[in-house]
């Protein structure tokens, strides 16, 4: 055991000396300390752009939520002097006033504010309703074929249709919104989750660990779920630009928020009718809501990437 | 195999049923003044309204209306339009419109797959270098930047650039580049993401780096077996796009006046079209669901490992 | 091609008629002067004869023409085409005064009941070819034209004026129903059918003469024959032969005016060809007029630019970017609407405070008072707005006594529009006059309780019965109608003080009108009316207490009777002098705020102005109309418009 290993002619023994046995690491290098949610964001982080992106979301939420609370500027505060209506940027207003005169600068900010709130809320119903449906569909043979009815149907049905007739029987509110907002893209998420859930089950990695014996709840919570989780995040991360350009149809076919709420899909929609007039009128608010589209976008996608453990090395 | 396409035909006609049946029962929910447009309501009274209103056929019960469609639908008449287009023949409607919103459905559809398919590959061949960053570039800035702003750039200032017309005119073939490029600039990044996503994905299998180590370039890794096994769920889909072609922009037909299909539908829920929606329902469901099964045909077709039928 | 050469000496000698006279015009009227109105160089006439005129009139429409069935159309668009297409018995000259058309000539009674005209004899109907088809135009076809709107089968729309004026076809009209229904068995569908030639007041005394007998007088009425398709003829047997198709495309229908539709493409393009065998075809200047559809109002005015439409209406925005390019000279201002933006109040809604409020003369002053209309007007005009408010109902320079003195400047109206409504503080004076009248101190308003409104399905609302006033708006989603919304709650919360008023907005897409403002789902509508033809009557008769107008359901007695009075008028002076005094009793008691027309904007054309006929309640017909190689001026619009309206007030003065 003391005897001392011969040291390879080659090597200059000044640089390089044989290690000495050591019991408790050699154990140790049979076990590796993979943490699969540890490895998930250091692959995830290790993108600049993404660091960035992150970084621009954060500044977006901080600026939507602290904005409003500290500025003085009301958003909605009319002018009544035609010469005030319309303006170019200008020191006093940083990206000029609409139509009524009003800070676009201001209303950009409660606008994603508002667009924000409503995008989490649609993409916690959607994705949350949707996975527990799909795992539901996924898990259950019988539920097979009228789960695929109902996604046949639903998808089929134009939304268009009960959207009017919503619009018809329900004040226009939030509330309104939301619920016709949230109506469908539940059952996309949860056939997209049932086939995710499937294929999981029966892949072969988790196939072999259940051949060797391993309990199908240990399974689940240590392969399958992890895995899940990371989707949730992903589908989350691209379902809330979606729902922020949903809005904008929304209010096409009538069932909109009140007149006065101010969302980023209101803010673009009334610009686009002076456009060609006043460009700069739609600079920030599309801005920001291309800048949200983006980010949130490469976000999702990098982080599946990230959330796959073969990209894990 | 014929039972399985039998059940497949019986599953679907079960699902465009109830499609069209609840469609048809959701309309009759409706307020009856939203037959009339505003100017009608002012200039009639509520008596004169309920008799063109029972004329039409529109107070019967909706079970009766619905047995009525029926009965004229196997007769081959597909009714007439109430409030969109009076009085106009759906079918002399549907076999005007469809056709230039297919052409244009059709050429948009080859140029995004053929398109796509080279900017995929281009993103693939030149992965991380920068033909993949333009690429994705391109794809983030369709999804982004709403639809509204790039289209009317594209509409008055590349017409300007090019002399191209600003309008669609059915006998200045000059006239129907601009339109198409529009709506093929979605699906060029839908086609490229997804073939890019796939090959990626392909690339990273097993026989794809056996090939290599045998000796292959990856030129001809990629040509000879990458990308067909990448095309495979992508062709999925085709059977759906291809039918669909028929149902139109709402947008990109409004900016260049396309006179197709593309409003048809929301202008004629909006205005309350019973009988226009219902056709259009009817014809949108069934052409959904034959999409959905050919795209299942095609794939078991051009993939021999997939099998439509368990233990066959 | 001899005929526009004699066309364009018969105009330049009616301008320079005008010249003539304009030798001495008043100094106020001087167009030099006033730095806003440039005027050319060149004289009218010189303008006149010194252009190139095209043989094209290339124009566009923005929505579908989803049918010509001039009897069954919901769509005011339609009639654009089918007045150049279907000739009326008379038409209107460039000046609006009424000139034989298909009637020759024409008389009518003493009390205006009884109106015969001679129809022009050798008038046959052409197909969507131009080709003749031996059909010619009679008397008959007139009646016809009634027999077909009188059948509920048929579905003819905007039937009320027509219905109620003709004789007996209100009784022939329901009868047929009646029995579509079943509510009537003493007689078969063809026995009433027959009944026709006995009961209905419009008859052919021979081929070439016809006569409307009508139910009360109507010194209108040959105003109404231009405003309403449904006094046009018919050829009956061709109509019912074509049964549910008549007219739903240019191939199923027949044609009798200076136009027939040779080309037709649903939702893209219409063509208008010059008919051969018009009976006035050396009036038709214009052989072809090109319609395309431009669903996008900016793509338009670029079409304009470059010369591939030949008029363009530019909005207020648009007006402003065009100011110093190239185009700047030839924006001109839009010249007159008949139709007045007003605010209606809801005297019997749901809800208890603004209800109460309402009946209350002083609360409806202080919103009277409290919109600054010239700020709403700039919304539409942000350079002229004046232009555009208008506080009477009935439009101005459309209604004339026999002096040619306009209705609107009887002394009573005139005082309306010589009123400044823009006054804050005497708004909020009224407001607190009317919460002295109708709360107590703590500021709880008599009477009422706390309560949920329902407006379903524009929204429920719920109400506290205390200060401040809840007033509930309901207007379309239109981008622009929530703009003008948005500022008149401010400026009402403003004036009045949101410690007394609490505005709320909702905006309502689709089915407005039969949703909201019929079953009163509203406190405050906003809405337009249009005179119709040149009587007030056309607009007052319907406003009152059990009008089909009176959408508030206010209850006004002393209106009602000056309607009356003015009804049984034995002068036409007398009449007037009654609407207007009925009129200004609507105003000043604001049970409606009429507050601005119509008008919006500018346009540019290459069209020469005031070489058609002047129609005022109809559709513009291409008659006449001189298409230039180039953009009209301003410059040159207002030097004719000078002389036009010199010749005008000529004109109507020897009618």
């Amino acid at each position: 055991m003391e005897q001392e290993k011969r040291p390879n002619a080659l090597l200059d023994p000044l640089k390089f000396r044989a290690a000495v046995y050591d019991q408790i690491r050699s154990e140790d290098a049979g076990f590796s300390n993979y943490s699969y949610w540890r490895s998930t964001l250091r692959t995830f982080f290790k993108s600049k752009a993404v660091v960035l992106l992150v970084g621009v979301v954060i500044l977006l939420i901080l600026m939507s939520v602290f904005y409003p609370i500290f500025s003085d500027v009301d958003p909605t505060r009319i002018s009544r002097l035609p010469l005030e209506w319309n303006l170019r940027p200008s020191r006093e207003h940083w990206f000029g006033t609409d139509t009524l005169g009003r800070d676009i600068w201001a209303r950009a900010w409660y606008g994603v504010r508002n667009s924000f709130l409503l995008g989490f809320a649609i993409a916690c119903s959607d994705v949350g309703f949707g996975t527990i449906a799909g795992a539901l569909w996924g898990y259950n043979k019988k539920l097979d074929p009228f789960m695929i009815e109902l996604y046949n149907i639903m998808t089929n049905i134009p939304s268009t249709v009960y959207l009017v007739l919503l619009a018809y029987i329900m004040n226009t509110s939030y509330l309104t919104l939301f619920i016709s907002m949230a109506s469908r893209g539940w059952i996309v998420e949860a056939r997209f989750f049932r086939n995710r859930i499937l294929s999981l089950r029966d892949s072969e990695y988790n196939i072999a660990s259940k051949c060797l014996g391993t309990s199908m709840r240990r399974i689940a919570f240590r392969n399958i779920i992890p895995h899940i989780i990371s989707l949730i995040i992903m589908e989350a991360a691209l379902c809330i630009p979606y729902s922020i350009g949903a809005e904008v149809f929304m209010g096409f076919v009538g069932v909109g928020m009140p007149v006065d709420a101010i969302t980023l899909g209101n803010i673009v929609n009334q610009g686009r009718a002076s456009f060609t007039l006043h460009p700069y009128q739609m600079l920030l608010p599309s801005g920001i809501l291309c800048l949200i589209t983006v980010a949130f976008y490469v976000i999702g996608n990098k982080f599946a990437d990230a959330s796959d453990p073969r990209n894990h090395v | 195999m014929r039972k399985y396409i039998l059940s497949r035909i019986l599953r679907s006609l079960i699902t465009v049923a109830i499609v069209f049946v609840a469609v048809f029962m959701l309309l009759r929910l409706m307020p009856l003044s939203g037959y009339f447009p505003q100017e009608i309501l002012k200039e009639t009274d509520e008596a004169t309204r309920m008799t063109y209103l029972r004329n039409q056929g529109l107070l019967d019960h909706p079970l009766l209306q619905l047995w009525r469609f029926l009965q004229r639908l196997f007769q081959g008449d597909l009714g007439r339009s109430l409030t969109v287009y009076p009085k106009v023949p759906i079918s002399t409607l549907l076999k005007e419109k469809i056709p230039v919103t297919a052409a244009f459905g059709f050429a948009s559809m080859v140029t995004g797959i053929v398109l796509g398919i080279a900017l995929g590959l281009l993103m693939v061949r030149y992965k991380d270098k920068w033909g993949d960053r333009a690429g994705t570039v391109y794809i983030l800035l369709v999804r982004a930047i709403p639809s509204l702003i790039y289209l009317f750039f594209i509409q008055v200032w590349v017409s300007k650039w090019f002399h191209l017309p600003l309008v669609f005119y059915k006998n200045r073939p000059s006239s129907w580049i601009l339109p198409t490029i529009c709506l093929s600039l979605g699906s060029i990044a839908y086609y490229a993401l997804w073939l890019r996503r796939f090959m990626v994905d392909e690339e990273n299998r097993d026989y794809v780096k056996f090939a290599q180590v045998k000796g292959l370039s990856k030129k001809e890794v990629l040509r000879r077996h990458v990308f067909k096994n990448a095309v495979i769920p992508l062709t999925v889909y085709i059977p759906t796009d291809l039918l669909f072609i028929i149902s139109g922009s709402l947008i990109i037909e409004t900016l260049y006046a396309i006179p197709g299909t593309g409003g048809l539908l929301t202008s004629a829920i909006k205005a309350q079209d019973n009988n226009l929606v219902q056709v259009i329902v009817l014809m949108y469901a069934v052409l959904s669901v034959v999409g959905v099964f050919l795209g299942d045909l095609l794939v078991a077709f051009v993939d021999p490992r997939i099998k439509l039928t368990e233990g066959e | 091609m001899k005929r526009l050469p004699a066309l364009l000496l018969a105009m330049v000698m009616v301008f320079s008629l005008a010249a003539c006279q304009s030798q001495k015009p008043p100094a106020s009227n001087t167009p030099g002067n006033d730095p806003n109105k440039p005027v050319s160089e060149q004289s009218a006439d010189d303008i006149l004869s010194t252009k190139e005129y095209l043989k094209t009139y290339k124009t566009s429409f923005s929505s579908s023409y989803a049918s010509f069935n001039y009897f069954s159309t919901a769509y005011a668009t339609v009639r654009s085409i089918v007045a150049n297409c279907i000739d009326g018995l008379v038409e209107p000259d460039i000046y609006g005064v009424y000139i034989p058309s298909l009637a020759e000539k024409w008389e009518h009674n003493e009390d205006q009941t009884v109106w015969t005209f001679y129809i022009r004899k050798g008038v046959n109907w052409v197909d969507h070819t131009g080709a003749d088809t031996g059909l010619s135009v009679t008397a008959q076809d007139f009646v016809d034209g009634i027999r077909y709107i009188g059948d509920p089968l048929n579905g003819a729309y905007s039937l009320r004026v027509v219905r109620n004026l003709i004789e007996g076809l209100y009784d022939y009209y329901w009868d047929l129903d009646d029995i579509d229904c079943g509510d009537k068995t003493d007689m078969t569908r063809e026995q009433a059918l027959a009944r026709f030639n006995d009961m209905v007041g419009v008859k052919a005394l021979d081929e070439y003469t016809v006569q409307y007998t009508l139910t009360s007088s109507a010194p209108y009425f040959l105003s109404l024959i231009e405003s309403s398709m449904l006094l046009l003829p018919v050829e009956y047997d061709y109509a019912v032969a074509q049964g549910e198709d008549f007219a739903v495309d240019n191939e199923h229908m027949l044609y009798c005016g200076g136009y027939y539709i040779s080309h037709f493409e649903r939702d893209k393009a219409i063509t208008l060809s010059k008919n051969p065998l018009y009976w006035d075809l050396e009036h038709i200047t214009v052989d072809t007029v090109e319609y395309q559809m431009i669903p996008e109002g900016t793509t338009s005015l670029e079409m304009f630019k470059r010369g591939e439409v030949d008029s363009v209406s530019v909005e207020a925005e648009e007006y402003l970017t065009l100011q110093g390019t190239e185009w700047a000279n030839g924006l001109i201002p839009t010249e007159r609407s008949l139709s007045t933006n007003y605010l209606w109040l809801d005297f019997a809604g749901a809800n208890p405070e603004f209800n109460t409020f309402v009946q209350n003369e002083n609360f409806r002053k202080a919103l009277q008072y409290s919109l600054d209309r010239v700020a709403i007007a700039s919304l539409r005009d942000p350079v002229n707005p004046q232009r555009i408010l208008r506080g009477t109902i009935n439009a101005e320079d459309c209604i004339y006594d026999s002096n040619g003195m306009d209705y609107t400047d009887y002394p009573v109206l005139k005082a309306i529009k010589e009123t400044d409504y823009n006054n804050p503080k005497l708004a909020r004076q009224y407001m607190e006059t009317a919460v002295s009248e109708l709360c107590d101190e703590e500021g709880n308003i008599k009477g009422i309780s706390a309560t949920q409104v329902d407006y379903l399905p524009v929204g429920t609302f719920s109400v506290d019965a205390k200060l401040p006033v809840t007033v509930i708006y309901v207007g379309t989603d239109d981008e622009n109608e929530i703009v003008m919304a948005q500022l008149m709650k401010s400026m009402v919360e403003e004036a009045i003080g949101k410690d007394l008023i609490d505005f709320q907005i909702v905006c309502f897409s689709g089915w407005t009108y039969g949703t909201v403002a019929d079953p009163l789902n509203y406190d405050i509508y906003f809405d337009s009316l249009s005179t119709g033809y040149a009587d007030p009557s056309g607009l007052l008769t319907r406003m009152t207490t059990d009008g089909a107008e009176n959408v508030g359901c206010y209850t006004v007695p002393e209106y009602d009777e000056l309607v009356d009075r003015a009804m049984e008028a034995d002068t036409f002076e007398k009449r007037l002098a009654y609407f207007a005094e009925a009129e200004a009793y609507l105003c000043n008691g604001a049970y409606v705020i009429p507050f601005i027309s119509s008008l919006r904007g500018y346009y540019m054309t290459n069209c020469m102005p005031f070489t058609s006929p002047l129609t005022l309640y109809g559709n513009s017909k291409f008659k006449g109309t001189l298409v230039m190689d180039r953009p009209l001026t301003l410059a040159e619009y207002n030097t004719l418009d000078a002389a036009y309206e010199l010749a005008r007030a000529e004109a109507l003065k020897a009618d």
